[in-house]
This record gives structure tokens, sequence and C-alpha cells, in this order.
């Protein structure tokens, strides 16, 4: 390199150092908010999640300033609260890029969580490195266990519980409607084989025999094979666990091939709202799995699934637990009046919390909490709640034959 | 002979890595988000300089880094959690070593029967596909890789960020080192001649195949040595994070944006372009695909040879201009604009 090069290079040097952030020898000033980050998936595949989790997150922060924000006890007043972002574009090797910048550009004093299981354990991770509050949701509770997280919380449900559903579901409904050959069909994934396996250890539980139980080849155009297969052996029920895109996919050529079950349950790929605009009617009937339904009777629960609706015209089955993720955190730092990780992990770990968007929550000594899955039912482009059962609520609809229906 | 080329550039480089140590002692450096970027800059260096051996030097287009990456970070998470139980994997050199040579011994196997019948694209795409390979098998592999969660290691460790960022200013100095003396050695030579014409090295006597399969086990090395190091920062490996297309394409871009088949161009380019997407990322978040997009389509367009090849370009352009004129003026023809 010439002299102007090597120039060049170290003005460039300079200026990259100067424009990425606060000075190194800059130093802290008294806190006048409480500034809580959020790593998201804001661009790739998981940014639709993503975009609900932000919003979900805004508003809980809101309601709590609109409140006056949270008495900090070394304030000796109420600081509003500050969210911030990071775009983890839903690669878990960028969540804990994302993670640095919250801490050390942003400065901030906890961190709620992204989505999903391999980006949480990443955050999760650099949460312990620098000693963050990391409160989680939407990871499994046999990943995050083991690890005795020192610096993390999390609430969701276990697979285990997940993949009951329908078996509960079916045990309410009275004989005679019950499904008798039911099909399980899902994708060849880990995940997929994951889910299936317990949908199978727990199909020997509830004395139930699959007439097809085939893997799902992910991504393929054409279905007819598994659909005559299932129509040749009578089934009466589908669980399918897959992609929106392949789930789409199924019901359409279910429907071209006038094969129709009374019972279809779906998992992961059912509950986006695309799969109705995709569907249309033809989505009418059809169980997804859910996070939080707008329809629980939990205060504030309602209003907050309108406010959604109100802003983008649809239904979700997943901001009650995002924005009840949010609602722990702030309560948590209510309770110790603190901003300290520590303070506010003790907070939340062996404490109840009542009175969220998802119900009460209890976590353990460790610092998890169950919450239950929920079943929901496209009806004329809304999701229903079905289970958990709510008294004088939704009634599952059995799907008569394609022809029947209006 | 320019003197940055001979002893004065290598004193001016050794005092920029001295520079580079020693940042880590002004105060609070390792709180700062500026450390980290360094230490993403060391690590997409090494990654960059793998690239520029098998393909800046010898002309054979990898799109394997990726999986390169992901072997070696999955060799440091295997060993660390299967025989180093007790603690001892942190920062082990036999760790990094080793996913260095698993990594290194990959693209050997693979190497032979790819390089010896695929060529230019082809051999391109034909790695591409190794990357995809690479990432099902990991899928697939149930509990012995973690499946589609991957594997995680305890971050109990982890105090500062200080040893991530002296390893791989290390790591990353001693991948330029090996390039620099490359260059000026046979081998280099002998590289080159590769990418400007196998069939005239080979007729000199180049053994092609070794060479190339060489560079290409050289250009593994490197970039699982950047896996590792980067497993023992984020504890916990996963087809998600460390078979993204992303550790092929963003290095490829710092060589060429650098300039690849260069000693510093992958240097240059990973500081400038780790800044773009850094900054892109704080600024722009959820858009800054689109900036690195554009950034892409603007580096091919305007610097499809690099920084460094700018000055050189735009001298070989007035030579001809010159040649043209001098042409033009013995032929009495006036040359057209």
């Amino acid at each position: 390199m010439n002299k102007r090069g090597a120039l060049t290079t170290i003005a460039a040097a300079a200026v990259v150092a100067t424009g990425l952030g606060t000075p190194l020898w800059a130093a802290a000033a008294a806190p006048t908010e409480i500034k809580i980050g959020a790593p998201i998936s804001m661009s790739g595949l998981l940014a639709a999640d993503g975009l609900e989790q932000k919003w979900s997150y805004e508003q809980a922060v809101a309601d709590v300033n609109a409140a006056g924000g949270i008495f900090i006890k070394a304030a000796n007043k109420k600081l509003p609260v500050r969210l911030v972002f990071a775009d983890d574009q839903s690669d878990p090797s960028k969540v804990t890029d994302a993670m640095e910048r919250l801490i050390k550009v942003e400065k901030v004093d906890l961190i709620l969580s992204t989505h999903g299981g391999d980006l949480n354990m990443a955050g999760a991770l650099a949460a312990e490195k620098y000693k963050k509050f990391y409160m989680i949701t939407t990871m499994w509770p046999h990943d995050w266990g083991p690890k005795k997280f020192k610096w993390s919380a999390l609430f969701f449900y276990d697979a285990a519980g997940g993949a009951e559903v329908p078996f509960k579901i079916w045990e309410s409904l009275p004989p005679d409607q019950r499904p008798k050959k039911p099909a399980l069909v899902v994708e060849d994934s880990p995940d997929g084989q994951g889910f299936g396996g317990v949908f199978k250890s727990l199909a020997k539980k509830y004395n139930v025999q699959f007439v097809l139980d085939e893997p799902w080849a992910m991504g393929a155009k054409d279905y007819s094979a598994y659909i005559l297969k299932m129509k040749a052996r009578g089934a009466d029920a589908v669980l399918l666990f897959g992609s929106p895109g392949d789930s789409i996919t199924m019901v359409r050529q279910m429907k071209e091939q006038n094969f129709s079950v009374p019972y279809l349950h779906g998992w992961k790929g059912t509950w986006p709202y695309e799969f109705r605009e995709a569907l249309g009617d033809a989505s009418d009937y059809v169980l997804a799995d859910g996070f939080w339904s707008p329809e629980y009777p939990y205060p504030g629960a309602k209003e907050l699934g309108e406010r959604y609706t109100k802003q983008f015209n649809k239904s979700s089955t997943s901001i009650g637990m995002f924005y009840a993720n949010a609602q722990v955190m702030l309560k948590a730092i209510e309770t110790s009046g603190s901003l300290e990780p520590k303070a506010v992990r003790d907070a939340v770990a062996g404490h109840e919390f009542k009175g969220t968007v998802q119900g009460d929550v209890k976590f353990d000594a460790a610092g998890l909490a169950l919450i239950t899955s929920t079943a929901n039912q496209w009806w004329q482009g809304k999701h229903r709640l079905v289970y958990p059962t709510q008294a004088g609520g939704w009634t599952l609809k059995l799907a008569p034959p394609w022809n029947q229906r209006k | 002979m320019n003197p940055l080329h001979g002893k004065l550039g290598l004193k001016i480089a050794i005092g920029v890595v001295l520079a580079f140590a020693l940042v880590p002692f002004i105060p609070d450096a390792h709180e700062h988000y500026l450390f980290f970027y360094l230490f993403l800059v060391f690590v997409n260096i090494i990654v960059a300089q793998g690239w520029n051996v098998v393909a800046g030097y010898t002309g054979q287009i990898s799109l394997a880094q990726h999986a390169f990456f992901g072997i070696g970070g999955y060799t440091t998470a295997l060993l660390a959690i299967h025989f180093f139980e007790d603690g001892g994997s942190y920062f082990n050199p036999l760790l990094l070593a080793a996913s260095g040579v698993v990594a290194a011994l990959f693209a050997i196997v693979i190497g032979f029967p790819l390089l010896s019948k695929l060529a230019g694209d082809y051999f391109a795409l034909g790695t591409l596909g190794l990357g995809e390979i690479v990432r099902v098998v990991l899928i697939k592999g149930g509990r012995a890789t973690g499946g589609s969660a991957g594997i995680s290691m305890s971050p109990e460790p982890f105090e500062t960020l200080m040893p991530h960022y002296w390893v791989g200013l290390l790591l990353a100095a001693a991948c330029t080192l090996v390039v620099f003396l490359m260059s000026r050695s046979r081998l280099g030579l002998a590289l080159m001649a590769v990418r400007e014409d196998s069939i005239a090295a080979a007729a000199s006597g180049v053994p092609v195949l070794r060479m190339k399969v060489g560079a290409f086990a050289a250009s593994a090395f490197m970039t699982g040595l950047a896996g590792s190091l980067y497993a023992f920062y984020v504890f916990a490996v996963s087809p998600g994070g460390f078979l993204n297309l992303s550790w092929t394409l963003y290095p490829i871009l710092m060589c060429v944006m650098g300039g690849s088949g260069t000693v510093l161009g992958p240097v240059l380019g990973a500081f400038v372009m780790t800044a773009v997407f850094s900054a892109g990322n704080v600024y722009l978040p959820g858009v800054h695909p689109i900036v690195s997009g554009a950034l892409i389509i603007l580096v091919m367009l305007f610097m499809p040879s690099g920084i460094l090849r700018m000055r050189e370009g735009r001298r070989r352009r007035a030579k001809t201009g010159q040649q043209v004129e001098k042409g033009s003026q013995a032929s009495g023809v006036a040359p057209s604009r």
C-alpha cells in the first residue's frame, strides 16, 4: 500500500471509530428513565413474529408510561420507561451482536427477549456473560432449564403440554363425536419429528391409534399421496405440523380432492393470518395452535386484542404473551423499586404476577412459569378460542364435508 | 520499489498491530461497542483472508466458507462439551487448532473430487451445495449435534471480551502475515499462475490440483479458526447462526471491496464493511439489508477490483489512453471520445 492508501485507511478507521457511538471515555450520566432493551427479529425469516412482538412491548410500555411510569427508590420518584430495539436479523449469531449494542451502546438496564428457541438461547447466554436480566418468552423449558441460568427467567409452555391439547379437546367431546381414526402429518424436520414423537407417546397414553403417520415433505407442491392415503384409511381427524406455506397447500389440495375431516388441527402453519388470507372461507373450522387469546377473561386481554385488530385489521394469538412478558418485567421493577438486574430477577423468580393479560403467572424458584398453549378455531376470519375452555366462550365446530359448507 | 512494501511497511504493520493490542488497556475500553466492533473486524479479517487465499490468489471461487465456519464452531463446541466437562476448554489452543484442522481435512476430502472435475462457476456451485449438505447433516444429527437448536457451552468462564479481542487480533495478524509471506514466495507465484492460466501453469510444472486443494484447505483452516473463536464468544453454535450464508457472502464482499488477491485488501474491506453493517444495524434497524444490498451493487459497479487496485486501474487506464493517443498521432487519426 502506498502512503496515500495508508493515510486513507487510517482516516477511514478514525471515521468509523467516531461514527459508531459514544467516545471511549464517556462518563455515565445519572439515570432519568428506565431503559429497557429488546433484540427483535425486525428482518429475516421471523420478521412477521418480531413485529408483533415489538408492537406488544411498545403497548405495554406505553400503558405503564400513561400511568405515570414506575417508582424507583434510588430516584425517589416515578421514572418513565423507554424501549430500545436492536435487530437480530432472525439469526442466532446476530442476537449476541444485538445484545452487545443494547448493553454497550444503549446502556440498557434490563432486556426483554426475542422470539424463538435458538435465538433466545443466544440471548440468554449473552445475558449470563454481561449479568443483565433477560426476561424470556418462546423457548422450550427443556432447553432453558438444564442450563440453570442465573440472569434470565422464562415463561412459556412445555412441548408435552402443547401436544396434549388435541387429546384434551377430544376427551371433552361427546363419545360419538370423538375422532376414531386420526392421522398424524408432521413435517420432516427436527422440530416436526420432535413434536411428532410427543404426539405418538401421548397417543398411547390416550389409547389413540394414528391411521397414518408419515413424515411430511417440506416445500413440496403435491400432497395428493398423503390425501389419498388418509381418504383410503378413513381418517376423521388430522394433526398437522408444518410451515404456513405447506399447511395452505395441504388444505387447498384437500378441498380440491373433496377430502374433509371433522377435526383438522395445525401447529406452526395454521395460525398466521396469511393462512386465512390464502384460503378464505376454506380456513373455517381449522384449528391453530397459539400462545394467547383476546377471548381470555383476564384484565386487558380483550382491549389489547381490539387495539391490535383496529390497527392492523386482523387478529393475533401471540401479542398477549409478548405483552405479558413485558408486564412481568415492569411489575418486577415496580416490586423491587430497582433497576439492578439481580434485584429485578429476584423479584421474578419464586413470585406470582396477578392480573396479566395472560392471567396469573407464577414463577418457580428457578425462574420458570408454565403457561397453557391455546387452540383457536378459524371462523370468518377470526381466531376463536377453543382451548382452554372458557365459560360462555366459543364452542368447537366440527367441519362438515366441503359440499355441505356454506 | 515502493518503500511501504519493504521493511518500512513491515514496521508500520507491526506498529499498527501493537497499537491495536494496546487498545484494551484504555480504561473501560472493553465496555464500549467499538471494542466489540474491532473483535468482529478481526473475525471477518480471518474469514476474508481465508477466501482471499483460495479465490483471490488461486482463482477458485469458494462459496463454502460458511460450512467451514460452522465446522470450526461445531468442532469447538463438541470437543468442549464431550472432553472438557470439568472446564479447561475456554480458549484452549488445542480446540482452536483442532477446529481449523477438522475444517481443513474436510476441505481436502471434498476438494479433491470437486477440484479435479470442476472449475469456475461449476466449482462455486459445487461448494455452495457443500454448505447445504453440512447444514442438513448438522440439523439431522439429532442429539450428537443438537439438531436445529444446536449446542451450547457454559458461559461461566466469560469475564470480559479482552481474550477474544487479543486472540482475534493475533489470528487476524497471523493470517495476514501468512498471506503476505505466501504472496512473496514461489508458492504464491504458483497459486497466481494457476489463477491466471491453469493449463500454462501445469505446462510449467505446477501441480495444479495439489495447489488448488492446498489453497482450499488453507482457506478452510483459517475459516475454521474463525468459527472456533466465534463459538468461544457466543457459547452456542446452531445451524441458523453458524451455517448462515452471510459467513460466505460478507467476507467475499469485504475481499472484493478491499481488493481480492492483495494482502491488505481483505483487511481494509473488513474494517469498512463491518462498520457499514454495524452502523446500518444501529441506525437503520430492519431496513439495513436494503442498504447492504445497494452497497454490494455499488461496489460491483464502481470498484470491481477493490479499493487497493483503484489507483492501479487508473494508472493502467491512463497508460492505455496515452498509448492510444500516441498511436492515433502516429496514424493521424483523432481518438474518439
